[in-house]
């Protein structure tokens, strides 16, 4: 049975500090991105302002675009392809920063030096007026609160059961995302992250106006991991472009005479690490040309061009 | 059914009370279902007819086999005594089979136990699942109309509506008027629990018993009508409800949603001119909306009939069939709809049933909920003001 995954309700400033990822094993398996603060994502509903929407990618029939959502924590890509028409209509339509509520699936694209960037592919894209952005970014705080209270409880009481956590109203969801995100950032700084949200909740009051385009972290942030840059990843080196035309030219062949036209990722990666481009590099190598909309996987594990 | 020589003096058991030990035994019950089957013999390979299917004297409901049946008088709902049927075991539960030396006759309903006696246990709505009988039970009547139906060439009221105790809500149906009215405490003898659509009902029928009781501790009808709203991922956790209450933001329409056909005798959807039951028909227009609601715990599928879609999407029926004639292509509508309704804040009450896909809810109230954004930011701030460190 498979589930619809619940929008998990976060800030940008959570999604920048995500960089654990839970890969699905099996056919049709979901992947998650674990947050320092308790959430276990595949998909989110964020909220904020969006700049205009710029198209990425160098194929015209593929067409990508790719805006930024600012909330008052931090900002974090919006992106939208063919394959989110109406999303990607949206985001095009806009020429000017708009109030926007923005649900989609988290991606976590890592780079050279495992830096990484979380961006959401978006499904729906609405813009909003500023009282409704502010009604969802109070339910936005307020879940965060829930999960950080979880997440503070399991610290204080890690022995208690999940059932009686459940029995107390939290979903059982939640319980599991607070006790994995927990062992993958042991040491994160939760109290700064509260901090953080203040801004958040002013901004819920109405208190300050439009958001500014980024707000810098306070020095008091202390993050586990490297702090993930907010610049969207710079464009590819020439040694990256050759990497990636040694991951296509390999696609291109074994799609030509496979049976379904699909190139077998598994295939294809043993291909190209025999040609000096291991598992990590390769899967960055993937991940670029996916999010640049020349490759695509329509079906796990089976590669084409787009 | 005769057969020359019957067993004498046989105790006459109760289906609650069957053992292995004592067969053959006598009884009386109703025939709950069945069906005819036949079975090939492995000697010969002639083939052997039997009737299989579940028999219930509202103490208990056991499978039962017969063999060599008659061709008439088995249906649904007859009553008949058997004497001489033998008791057997499958999957650690008792079952009876009716053999050549059986004798099987029709029996009145009277002659099936009383089942309003004090021996039978009490049970909580919340342990009601789908089969089940032999129980007594003690709820308020949260509400109950009468609706005619047809039942084969038979038109008959039944009086449908809905129960509840503190641990939870059943659909009602009762085939018999035991006069019934909203907001009644009752003691009910004699109910069964089926399945229907998915969800479990407590069926009445005329058999059972009724008694209006004080019901102090049942609650209040308005109460759960006015219930507040629950966690969705525990609406998911109890597969639905009857008198489910949620809130949440629209985050996406599931097809097919804006404009359908409809088959205008049956009102199931048409595709391509064609009804699923009455073949080829001529679709009757009609607006809908399937919202996936989401919470942040969880997400179900909200489906929203033409006036709630007219009200919420802001187009009527009407308006979006002129429209059709510039925009032939009907994908606007769906568009347009989820244009006004992506991220807003709605409270469904309604019942809800859950499949493989998750839960749906058949709604009987969508409103829009305002977020009240002073006293949100208030809470929040004191929230963040305590962890102040």
């Amino acid at each position: 049975m498979t589930l619809r995954e619940p929008a998990w309700r976060v800030t940008a400033r959570e999604l920048e500090g995500s960089l654990e990822e839970e890969r699905g094993e099996g056919e049709r398996a979901a992947s998650y991105l674990l947050s320092p603060f308790g959430a276990r994502m595949n998909r989110v509903l964020v909220t904020g302002t969006i700049s205009p929407a710029e198209p990425i990618g160098r194929d015209e029939s593929q067409p990508f675009w790719r805006a930024r959502l600012t909330d008052p924590t931090g900002a974090v890509a919006v992106t939208a392809g063919s394959f989110q028409p109406r999303a990607m209509t949206q985001l095009r339509s806009s020429t000017a920063p708009r109030p926007a509520i923005v649900v989609g699936k988290v991606h976590l694209y890592r780079g050279r030096d495992g830096v990484g960037y979380v961006s959401v592919r978006a499904e729906g894209v609405r813009f909003v007026s500023e009282s409704e952005e502010r009604g969802v970014l109070g339910e936005i705080v307020r879940q965060t609160l829930d999960r950080l209270d979880l997440v503070e409880r399991l610290v204080a009481e890690p022995t208690t059961p999940d059932d009686r956590l459940v029995a107390e109203g939290s979903p059982r969801a939640w319980v599991r995302a607070a006790r994995d995100s927990l062992g993958r950032y042991p040491s994160v700084d939760r109290a700064a992250f509260r901090r953080e949200l203040r801004a958040a909740v002013r901004r819920v009051g109405g208190d300050s106006g439009p958001v500014a385009a980024s707000v810098a972290p306070p020095a008091t942030v202390t993050v586990t991991r490297s702090p993930p840059p907010r610049a969207p990843p710079p464009p590819p080196s020439p040694a990256e472009r050759e990497e990636e035309s040694v991951f296509l030219d390999q696609l291109d062949e074994i799609a030509e005479v496979s049976v379904d036209g699909y190139a077998d990722l598994k295939e294809l990666l043993s291909r190209v690490a025999v040609r000096g481009l291991v598992s990590d590099r390769a899967e960055a190598v993937l991940n670029r040309l996916e999010e640049e909309g020349i490759v695509e996987e329509p079906i796990v594990g089976k590669l084409r061009r787009a | 059914m005769a057969t020359p020589e019957a067993p004498r003096a046989l105790p006459e058991v109760r289906l609650r009370d069957l053992q292995l030990t004592v067969s053959p035994v006598e009884l009386v019950a109703r025939v709950v279902m069945f069906e005819r089957r036949e079975v090939t013999r492995r000697s010969d390979g002639s083939r052997r007819p039997l009737v299989s299917g579940l028999l219930s004297d509202g103490t208990a409901s056991v499978r039962f086999t017969w063999w060599d049946p008659p061709r008439e008088g088995i249906e649904r709902g007859v009553v008949l005594r058997a004497v001489g049927a033998e008791v057997r075991e499958f999957r650690g539960r008792p079952e009876v089979t009716f053999t050549w030396r059986t004798r099987v006759g029709p029996a009145s309903p009277a002659e099936l136990p009383r089942v309003d006696g004090e021996d039978i246990p009490f049970r909580s709505v919340k342990d009601l699942v789908a089969p089940s009988e032999g129980f007594r039970l003690e709820v308020r009547v949260v509400r109950v109309a009468p609706r005619p139906v047809t039942v084969g060439e038979e038109r008959r009221i039944v009086y449908e509506g809905l129960v509840a105790d503190r641990t939870g809500a059943i659909a009602l149906s009762s085939w018999s008027d035991f006069g019934l009215a909203s907001g009644e405490a009752v003691r009910l003898a004699g109910a069964y629990v089926r399945s229907f659509r998915g969800r479990a009902q407590l069926v009445l029928d005329d058999r059972a018993s009724v008694l209006r009781i004080e019901g102090t501790d049942l609650p209040d009808p308005a109460e759960l009508l006015r219930s507040a709203p629950v966690p969705i991922a525990r609406v998911e956790d109890n597969g639905g409800g009857e008198a489910v209450a949620v809130e949440g933001l629209v985050v996406g329409l599931l097809p097919p949603s804006g404009l359908v056909y409809r088959c205008p005798t049956c009102q199931r959807s048409v595709k391509n001119g064609l009804c699923r039951i009455h073949g080829q028909v001529e679709g009757q227009p009609d607006l809908r909306a399937r919202i996936v609601l989401d919470d942040g715990t969880g997400a179900l599928t909200v489906n929203a009939g033409r006036p709630d879609t007219e009200r919420l999407g802001g187009l009527t029926l009407e308006e979006a069939r002129r429209r059709l004639r510039e925009q032939p292509d009907p994908s606007w509508i769906e568009a347009e709809i989820l244009e006004r309704l992506l991220g807003s804040r709605l409270r469904v009450r309604g019942s809800g049933t859950r499949d493989d896909f998750g839960v749906t809810i058949t709604p009987e109230s969508i409103e829009r909920v305002e977020v009240d954004l002073e006293a949100t930011a208030e809470e929040l701030a004191v929230r963040l003001g305590e962890d102040r460190r």
